[in-house]
């Protein structure tokens, strides 16, 4: 792979598609210097990103507390009037949260915050109130760089997750094995390694995790906690975060997490592949994600064909790269987030609300004949929307290459060169074309 | 504010390559212009654009199902309903014993006989049971229970044990009998594993009319990008596929969705129905679908039928089921929605010869334990109860009660390999040997 090759799809992957400047300067970097730079920028503030307003989101306390209050007095007018208050904060989040993506001048963090959270997927639907997600989401944002072991028992006790896996009503007596089971298959280990006598006897541990009524904080009540030590793993433990500590530093764990997230920047592959030897070994004596980020982009692996033709964006990466490549000003993105919204919903991948507890597939997942009408329809109203005047003002000849260079595309196939030359230089059709094309849907 | 970001960076001087980009940045007036294609969007509305145009007209493709061919519809119920509180033992001491608070009052249940009782926010599927239209499946499951939500439920749609490929029970067939992706349709915005194959997948759609952006030479060149024949990567191939699927989609029932757009042959008030499009998150509970999905779904599917869409396999889903707190209200309100909406379905294609040959198919990945959690709610457990309804469908009981009593670690114990089922679907309602699409010989159940 030459140098503009590799540097655009370390931007594609690192990031959400580049600017044709973005793209530019890293080339004349190089690889190994931009690498470099992306890594640096997990330790430094996304002042771009930061710049966006925070949204309105209200507090899950005092509306819980309206809401109790207008169901008691029968007063529907004020139960309406916070659902209302509710749903727009749940909005007002999600559409920030993509005016961050579009914003961001360091969007590594933007994308690690976002992959983490299809690895913990918690979702609005159960979890209602969009400052506990938020919140959920700002750990992802200040501490996704750091030790997944901190992360971790970080998530454990926040409280979105708290809800969204119940372990909030977990009880010494007959404590809910959700959150346990979850740790393990999901967040830490892999399915199979691990037995379901340890899920059960995890489940006793978490017992007592409260959700404080007050201050809608972590809480922990011994009366309600089973201290009976119990065998995890082969493990005496006695409390839940022994047992978070306990899963995150298994050797099925060194490979698990570097695992997923190779899948998510250059390929799918289970924790055997050997191509997670390396990535383990990074990864394994501090658990750090920084290094295992710096591990994958300087895996030979990343930069080979399987790598290049191994993922299809996710509708997310793919909304809001074309936002940032196509110039759209952070702060229109939310002025239209609600339709934004609507076609995130048609492609199926909503931010702050996966599907299930097993979160959102990959791949093929997105590449339905649903996903394809709301892409198309998409990318027609963005084109229309957008400013192309400097598109136009290109010579007709050249505006195919023009094009490729704004979505940071290296080149074209065959197929959609063929098609974007038939286009006429019609600056819309072409933005059009090329963000339905499979070239740009794929990554 | 404008992003900074988006004001393209100085690039220092280097070699040049030919590059595009480049060039590009020269005649967009070079480095420090204001966004690569100017920061704001146009005046006009987005909304406006993203309603779309008007409705494109589609060629109805009427009759290309054979009359007397039946139809499958898939419900999907996500995150492992509670079957013991859905068809419920309620004649069995050991029921009230090991549910304790959990459990039915009994006297609140639809009464089935035989020591039976539905959950009592079921009255259509007691309608349907009294009209001998329903099947009660026991005891279905796979043999090395899997209490993985992920995993067990790609052993159902895969259709295979053990560790499941990448292709789904009803993706198999697809890829043997014929390659269109209409032959089968999922409604919502992702292909369940179910209807993928190895080489044709099912097409899906959104609860709605088909309405293509652009011009007739838009949509002409987008119909050139979905030829597969020059992608060469995989991914590309298939992303180029579905584009050319929809295309199809479009022209062989485009019509009939336009025609019917107004029409909800379920008749159900619009509160139930009025949901279609809008964004998931207004609904409650984890994963739990908005209110209204599963009928504005199945409205859709009734008019295909009705209208003789080629279409033999619809797949729908309703989620939310992983109720491991806090359980009665929410399986109440969820399987309220599944009784009201599959009830109505198959009372509105009752009047028409298309819809009698319909058959729905009720599942979920897995049961739940016996014995209830302290929260309110149940874990994981294994075997459970499948419902099979339609006017061709022999109702009653099918397959071995599991014992309350004698359990696998607190969870009832399989009875009715879920093949079984697979295999009553092939051979009874698709008409085509089971074996190649299972990988074995699984016996058929008497219902159809």
């Amino acid at each position: 792979m030459d140098t503009d090759s590799a540097v655009a799809q370390l931007l594609r992957r690192a990031g959400f598609g580049s600017t044709a400047a973005e793209l530019d300067s890293a080339s004349a970097a190089g690889y190994a210097a931009t690498v470099d730079r992306i890594i640096a920028d997990l330790s430094a503030p996304d002042d771009g990103a930061d710049a966006v307003p925070a949204p309105v989101l209200g507090s899950a306390v005092a509306y819980h507390r309206r809401l109790v209050r207008a169901r008691r007095a029968g007063d529907t007018a004020t139960a309406t009037e916070v659902r209302r208050k509710v749903s727009a904060g749940r909005r007002a989040l999600i559409g920030g949260w993509l005016a961050r993506m579009v914003a961001s001048t360091r969007p590594v963090h933007e994308k690690l915050t976002f992959l983490l959270h299809g690895h913990f997927p918690t979702a609005l639907s159960k979890v209602r109130y969009p400052d506990l997600m938020a919140r959920q989401i700002q750990l992802f944002r200040t501490q996704g760089a750091g030790s997944f072991a901190d992360l971790s028992q970080a998530v454990a006790i926040d409280p979105a997750m708290l809800v969204w896996l119940d372990a909030a009503s977990d009880v010494a007596a007959d404590p809910n094995e959700n959150f346990a089971r979850e740790l393990m298959e999901r967040f830490t280990m892999g399915i199979g390694t691990y037995r379901e006598a340890d899920v059960r006897a995890a489940a006793y541990c978490f017992t007592g995790w409260r959700i404080d009524p007050v201050r809608g904080g972590f809480e922990f009540d011994p009366a309600l906690h089973s201290s009976v030590s119990q065998q995890v793993l082969g493990t005496a433990v006695t409390t839940g975060q022994e047992v978070v500590a306990l899963v995150t530093s298994t050797p099925a764990s060194h490979r698990y997490v570097p695992a997923a997230l190779w899948s998510h920047l250059a390929y799918p592959v289970t924790p055997s592949d050997r191509v997670v030897d390396a990535l383990a070994a990074a990864y394994a004596p501090a658990l750090s994600m920084t290094d295992l980020l710096r591990a994958v982009f300087e895996h030979p692996a990343f930069l080979s064909d399987r790598a290049a033709t191994g993922l299809v964006k996710q509708p997310v990466e793919w909304m809001a790269g074309a936002l940032r490549s196509l110039g759209v000003a952070p702060d229109q993105v939310t002025a239209h987030q609600d339709s934004l919204l609507e076609t995130l919903a048609m492609m199926g991948q909503v931010p702050c609300d996966p599907p299930s507890v097993g979160g959102w597939g990959q791949n093929d997942y997105w590449l339905s004949t649903s996903a394809s009408l709301a892409r198309w329809r998409a990318a027609h109203a963005l084109a229309a929307a957008v400013d192309l005047s400097r598109l136009a003002d290109a010579p007709a000849s050249s505006r195919t290459d023009v094009l490729a260079s704004v979505l940071g595309v290296v080149s074209w196939s065959a197929t959609t060169a063929d098609v974007l030359r038939r286009a006429g230089g019609d600056p819309a059709l072409l933005v059009t074309l090329a963000l339905v094309s499979p070239d740009y849907v794929t990554n | 504010m404008t992003g900074s970001s988006l004001v393209p960076v100085p690039s220092p001087d280097r070699p040049t390559s030919g590059l595009s980009r480049r060039r590009f940045l020269a005649l967009a007036g070079g480095a420090g212009a204001v966004g690569v294609l100017g920061a704001a969007l146009g005046p006009r509305a987005w909304e406006a654009l993203f309603a779309g145009g008007a409705p494109t007209s589609g060629t109805l493709a009427s009759g290309t199902a054979a009359s007397g061919t039946r139809r499958l519809v898939l419900v999907t119920l996500y995150g492992g309903n509670d079957g013991l509180n859905t068809v419920v033992p309620s004649g069995d001491p050991a029921y009230t014993a090991a549910r304790g608070g959990l459990g039915i009052d009994p006297s609140t249940l639809l009464p089935l006989g035989d020591g039976y009782g539905l959950h009592p926010a079921m009255p259509g599927f007691k309608r349907l049971w009294d009209a001998r239209r329903l099947a009660v499946v026991h005891g279905v499951g796979f043999a090395d229970p899997n209490f993985s939500h992920c995993q067990s439920m790609d052993i159902w749609q895969s259709g295979v044990t053990g560790t499941p490929g990448g292709t789904g029970w009803l993706g198999r067939w697809l890829d043997r009998t014929n390659a269109s992706p209409l032959r089968a349709l999922g409604i919502g915005p992702s292909v369940p594993l179910a209807l993928t194959g190895a080489r044709v997948q099912a097409a899906t759609l959104p609860a709605g009319t088909i309405v293509l952006p652009g011009d007739s030479g838009e949509q002409a060149l987008f119909a050139r990008l979905a030829g597969t024949s020059r992608h060469e990567a995989v991914l590309a191939a298939v992303a180029a596929r579905a584009n050319a699927d929809l295309l199809t989609c479009t022209r062989d029932i485009g019509g009939i969705l336009t025609r019917t757009a107004r029409d909800d042959p379920l008749r159900l008030p619009p509160s139930t129905t009025d949901s279609a499009g809008s964004l998931a998150i207004a609904a409650g509970g984890g994963g739990r679908s908005a209110p209204g999905v599963l009928a504005t779904q199945l409205s859709l599917v009734a008019n295909l039928v009705l209208a003789g869409a080629p279409t033999e396999v619809y797949s729908v889903e309703l989620g939310g089921f992983d109720t491991h707190s806090d359980q009665a209200p929410t399986q109440k309100a969820l399987l309220g929605e599944l009784d009201t909406a599959v009830t109505a379905f198959i009372e509105a294609l009752d009047h028409h010869p298309a819809g009698r040959e319909t058959v729905v198919v009720v599942y979920t990945e897995f049961g739940r334990r016996v014995t209830g959690n302290a929260s309110g709610g149940s874990d994981h457990g294994w075997a459970n109860v499948v419902f099979v309804a339609g006017a061709p469908v022999r109702g009653g009981w099918f397959g071995e009660p599991p014992s309350l009593t004698s359990l696998s670690d607190g969870n009832l114990i399989l009875t009715t390999d879920f093949r079984s089922v697979y295999a009553t679907v092939l051979d009874r309602v698709l008409g085509v040997d089971p074996r190649p699409f299972l990988g074995g010989r699984f016996p058929t159940l008497a219902l159809l």
